[in-house]
């Protein structure tokens, strides 16, 4: 259930950025959420919503976009997205993982 | 009227930021920071009392447990220095509790500073302390398949160190699946396989250790 700490930390930072732009609420949260990350959505919005719950928040939509793996070898500069250990073209282990890991706020909509 | 504001930034900024600034500290003592993350009894405060008696390294602990504080007794019957940060039930340590339980700690006279982070092997994985790097921990009998079940973990941590090796003539754990699946995660982490009774395997960990050290103390200034 890391959907809960995850929801925790997207309302603090949109608490703390509605009070500053002052805001006068907030429709709807765009983010990025990469697969290695194993969220799911319907858990994080049900969190979400409990969360804000009688807070300036309350009443704001996610949305979640996946973002699929994706590597990059380190040697020949190849990128692959099926999860293979080695380089598809040289066959180097030295891969990184270029995206997968996202864990973002993309954008708000918001009412002034 | 309503507007789309691009922001672009992580969820865990704020933490980040916090992360950041013990990161740039550490840089500067040249203290390595390692945050420990496996379940609840995968062996994290054996691994680090052995790890005591086998390196003869100074360490220091900063122990995050949702209620207790038995394992930072534990620590502290060994002399080492140790803080207990209770989340009350939080599922892991964020940096700024870390920040201030770093306080209290002689960390100029140190080679380590070890983050026993709260046994879960999800959110804690998630939360960067602004840690050196992160050593995923998993106990046989756990099972072979926990990589795969908590991939994040797996991918982002430097070594992954098998614990309670003494039982794996017990139990039915598949070892080529799990250091193929480790390979798979994370293709450059060392898999240690480690016996907290006798300390086999303790060698390998703390040479990694030592390794580390020297370099993060080569780039300080
Ligand atoms: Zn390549």
């Amino acid at each position: 259930m890391h959907e809960v700490s995850l929801a925790e930390s997207i309302a603090a930072a949109l608490l703390q950025m509605q009070e500053e732009h002052r805001w006068k609420s907030v429709v709807e949260v765009r983010l990025r959420i990469g697969a290695l990350r194993q969220v799911f959505p319907d858990i994080l919005s049900f969190a979400f919503n409990t969360v804000t719950r009688s807070t300036a928040l309350e009443g704001a939509r996610l949305v979640v976009e996946d973002v699929p793996l994706s590597f990059r070898c380190r040697d020949c500069g190849t990128s692959w997205q099926e999860e293979t250990v080695l380089c598809p073209s040289c066959g180097s282990i030295h891969r990184e993982t270029v995206a997968g890991m996202e864990l973002d706020i993309e954008s708000v909509e918001v009412e002034e | 009227m309503s507007k789309i504001v691009t922001l672009q930034q992580s969820i865990m900024a704020e933490d980040e930021k916090f992360a950041a600034s013990i990161r740039e500290a550490n840089r500067k003592r040249g203290l390595l920071m390692v945050n420990i993350i496996g379940s609840p009894g995968c062996g994290k405060t054996t691994l680090l009392e052995r790890t005591a008696k086998e390196s003869g390294l100074s360490f220091a602990v900063i122990e995050g447990d949702l209620a207790t504080n038995r394992d930072a007794e534990r620590l502290d019957v060994l002399g080492i220095p140790v803080v207990q940060v209770n989340t009350h039930g939080g599922c892991h340590l964020e940096a700024n509790v870390v920040e201030k339980a770093m306080e209290t700690l002689p960390l100029d006279s140190l080679d380590i500073l070890f983050v026993e982070n709260v046994g879960n092997l999800v959110c804690p994985a998630e939360f960067d302390l602004g840690e050196d790097f992160k050593a995923a921990v998993l106990s046989a009998p756990e099972g072979a398949d926990k990589p795969l079940k908590y991939p994040y973990l797996f991918s982002s941590s430097k070594i992954v160190l098998l614990t309670k090796t003494d039982l794996l003539p017990y139990l039915p754990f598949d070892m080529k699946m799990f250091t193929d699946d480790v390979k798979s995660l994370n293709p450059e982490a060392p898999v240690l396989y480690l016996n907290g009774l006798t300390g086999e395997g303790f060698g390998g960990w703390t040479d990694f250790l030592k390794d580390r050290i020297k370099e993060k103390k080569a780039d300080a200034r």
